[in-house]
């Protein structure tokens, strides 16, 4: 029977030991790993973090008598009862010197006895349905916490991360206790809860079926995609794993099935009480297969006939499924050995929501901030341009067609990249290099702009080609086909640089400005402006004497003071800007 | 390198001091690191790395971590540079590094307090 602990990320390190157990039957936990274990419960109470404490633990001259003072110090009572599990329940041996330290901390003088079983009740107990939200009892004054545990693998919470939704009465009764926002119970959600007493200690945990909201179960188990790791397991193997193992693949007891798009072959796993695979869980696979996944929670889609997307085993070379081979990497995103850190997912949202628009356009972790400022730039000056740029093709492939200049004829020529609707993601959800700002879900976002960026790696050869540097004119370029030019800013042309982005604007052709780099860092420290660094410009205003260029940061955020909502754009006195920018980016 | 800040959930993890600060002297400043090579004129996002330097922080607010009124930090080779009269709010790790790829402009303090809680 395995520990049911109350500590997540105790858990996780117990599970861990376990594991290495099993593929070593000698294993016996020694002070060192009992420590790793008491780092993680000393910071209940305190505040601290697990790496504070157990630096504390492990300064030199720390008595043992202090160690333990100091983990009980931040011990919770859950924590607690955790601990004195892993001391009676534990399957993975203590030797006696570690045995002895667990045993202090739990104030346990000599070996005890495995402790009696919990009470029947847990301190907490709801009541009828959940039509007006949750009602029941525990002790009086008593706040109710709780989380969504259906909802909140599409979220970056872990799964204690709960929200106070109530607090007890004098006779220990609570009722319409609800979740709002994200958050909000529909029918048949699993809702994660627990009451904190007025001592700082806690009930154990519950977790509800949500019942009496609506007439009919119509949500069906939420996936964090993204957080589902593939990894080459040798034998014709796929190791598969929660990547963020903090955080939900999905709901406890929803079953995701896998279809390798090669074979047609079919698996389903049944996700663990921490919202994460079973330890061990492989596939039948190799590098560069893709699998379709599809959910279930039970009631909705049991055929798992829908799928919520495709991951992909990194490395190897692609399967038949991978419609177009993607560009590599950047090399910041691979390991000691060369091999990718980030897997892929197949985006399938709409090409285009309401035409391209500057907004859409975020730079993702790499650094080719001239692509994105030239980008929005374009969908500011031109949408059309961008509507017309790319292509969908009908078949989960795009076609992107940029211009190349032919120097011996100085005429443009069209250059077509098909690429497919992979991008690489982040552990904790979205795309990794360019995305769009209306949604991170594979299936919603928006992909002009990452299927562009995408598509000018496959051109130039790689997302590492791309990612070191540029000049926003050559974008405009190999959108426009029309030649790029570059000016010099300085406090003694500012007439000049206006009246260039005046021209530009007014004439519905893109400019683009960049900042200082080598040696001017500090300039720009506190500024709102980054060194070394592109912005689109997206207009320019005029009142009295003095002359403003309307800017936007690709970031999508990050500004001067004063503008407004941190959306990236800003507006910039012409003065300033001839302070700070080093450069005009424009077409002929 | 004008990358985006990382994602403050990846960072605070990190932080064994969040605080609001002033930067009242730089102590000292490390090498200059080398350039980026083939880096362009003109060019952004070349990745031109700025020296370390040790720093004392004025700290005028903590919102996470013992409280201290002056902290001795460490601002890594990257990609911002700090003088006197520089503020913000700092994540420090538990060697007293300054994180985040901009430093006190990584992310705003309206972002830093939500994610603190």
């Amino acid at each position: 029977m395995p520990i049911r602990f109350n500590d997540t990320k105790l858990g996780s390190l117990y599970t861990n030991f376990e594991a290495q157990k099993r593929t070593n039957p000698n294993l016996k936990l020694g002070q060192e790993q009992v420590l790793q274990l008491v780092a993680l419960v000393g910071d209940g109470n305190r505040g601290w973090s697990a790496s504070k404490i157990a630096t504390e633990l492990a300064k030199p001259g720390v008595s043992r008598d202090a160690q333990i003072a100091l983990v009980k110090g931040g011990m919770t009572a859950n924590e607690k009862k955790d601990l004195a599990a892993i001391l009676d329940q534990g399957t993975v041996p203590l030797d006696p010197s570690a045995k002895q330290f667990l045993e202090a901390v739990l104030d346990r003088s000599s070996p005890q006895p495995p402790p009696p079983p919990p009470p029947a009740t847990s301190g907490l107990a709801v009541t009828g349905d959940q039509k007006n939200g949750l009602t029941g009892t525990t002790k009086a004054g008593a706040t109710i916490e709780a989380i969504n545990i259906s909802t909140a693998p599409g979220g970056r919470l872990h799964m204690d991360d709960t929200s106070v939704i109530g607090k007890a009465d004098a006779n220990g009764q609570f009722n319409m206790a609800k979740l709002t926002g994200d958050q909000a119970m529909r029918e048949g959600d699993l809702i994660r809860m627990r009451a904190r007493y007025a001592d700082g200690s806690t009930s154990d945990w519950l977790t509800v079926k949500a019942t009496g909201i609506a007439a009919k179960d119509t949500s069906n188990a939420t996936v964090a995609l993204f957080r589902i790791g593939m990894t080459d397991a040798g034998g014709g193997k796929v190791a598969v794993s929660n990547i963020n193992a903090s955080r939900q693949v999905s709901e406890p007891g929803a079953q995701l099935e896998f279809t390798t798009k090669r074979t047609g072959e079919k698996a389903r796993v049944t996700i663990t009480e921490t919202g994460g695979f079973p330890d061990g869980f492989k596939l039948n696979g190799k590098p560069g297969d893709s699998f379709a996944v599809a959910a279930s929670d039970g009631v909705n889609n049991t055929a798992f006939t829908e799928t919520v997307g495709n991951v992909t085993v990194p490395g190897g070379t692609a399967s038949t499924t991978d419609l177009i081979p993607d560009p590599a990497l950047h090399k910041d995103e691979l390991d000691g050995a060369g091999k990718p850190r980030f897997s892929k997912t197949n985006f399938t949202g709409p090409l285009f929501i309401d035409g391209a628009k500057p907004e859409d356009v975020q730079q993702g972790q790499i650094g080719d901030c001239y692509f994105p400022a030239a980008m929005a730039a374009i969908a500011k000056a031109n949408p059309d341009a961008i509507n017309n740029l790319v292509k969908d093709n009908g078949d989960g492939t795009y076609t992107v067609t940029f211009k190349q200049k032919d120097w011996a004829s100085g005429r443009f020529k069209d250059v077509a990249i098909k690429v497919d609707g992979d991008l690489y993601v982040r552990s904790y959800g979205g795309a990794l290099y360019g995305h769009s700002s209306n949604s991170s879900d594979p299936k919603k976002m928006e992909l002009w702009f990452p299927l562009v960026e995408k598509a000018y790696a496959q051109w130039k050869g790689s997302y590492n080609e791309i990612g070191n540097g540029g000049h926003s004119s050559n974008v405009f370029e190999a959108v426009l086909g029309k030649d790029g030019q570059d000016m010099y800013v300085s406090t003694g042309n500012l007439d000049r640089v206006f009246d260039t982005i005046k021209k530009a604007v007014d004439a519905k052709q893109p400019v683009a400005a960049g900042t200082y780099g080598e040696s001017e860092e500090a300039r720009y420290t506190n500024s709102g402006v980054y060194a070394d660094h592109a912005y689109s410009i997206l207009g320019y205003e005029q009142v009295g004497s003095e002359k403003f260029v309307i800017m936007r940061n690709p970031w999508g955020e990050s500004e001067p003071a004063g503008n407004g909502a941190n959306d990236g754009i800003f507006k910039l006195k012409l003065s300033e800007l001839g302070k700070l920018y080093q450069n005009l980016m424009y077409t002929n | 390198m004008a990358k985006p800040p990382e994602p403050i959930e990846e960072v605070m993890p990190q932080a064994a001091w969040v605080v609001e600060a002033v930067v009242k002297e730089v102590l000292a400043t490390g090498p200059t690191p080398a350039k980026p090579a083939n880096a362009q004129p003109g060019a952004t996002s070349v990745g031109y790395a700025t020296a370390s330097q040790t720093v004392k922080l004025t700290i005028t607010n903590v919102l996470k971590g013992e409280k201290a009124a002056e902290l001795v930090v460490e601002k890594p080779v990257g990609s911002y540079s700090l003088k006197a009269g520089n503020k913000g709010p700092f994540l420090i790790d538990s060697t007293k590094t300054i994180l985040g790829r901009y430093g006190p402009d990584s992310w705003n303090l309206e972002r830093v307090k939500s994610a603190v809680k």
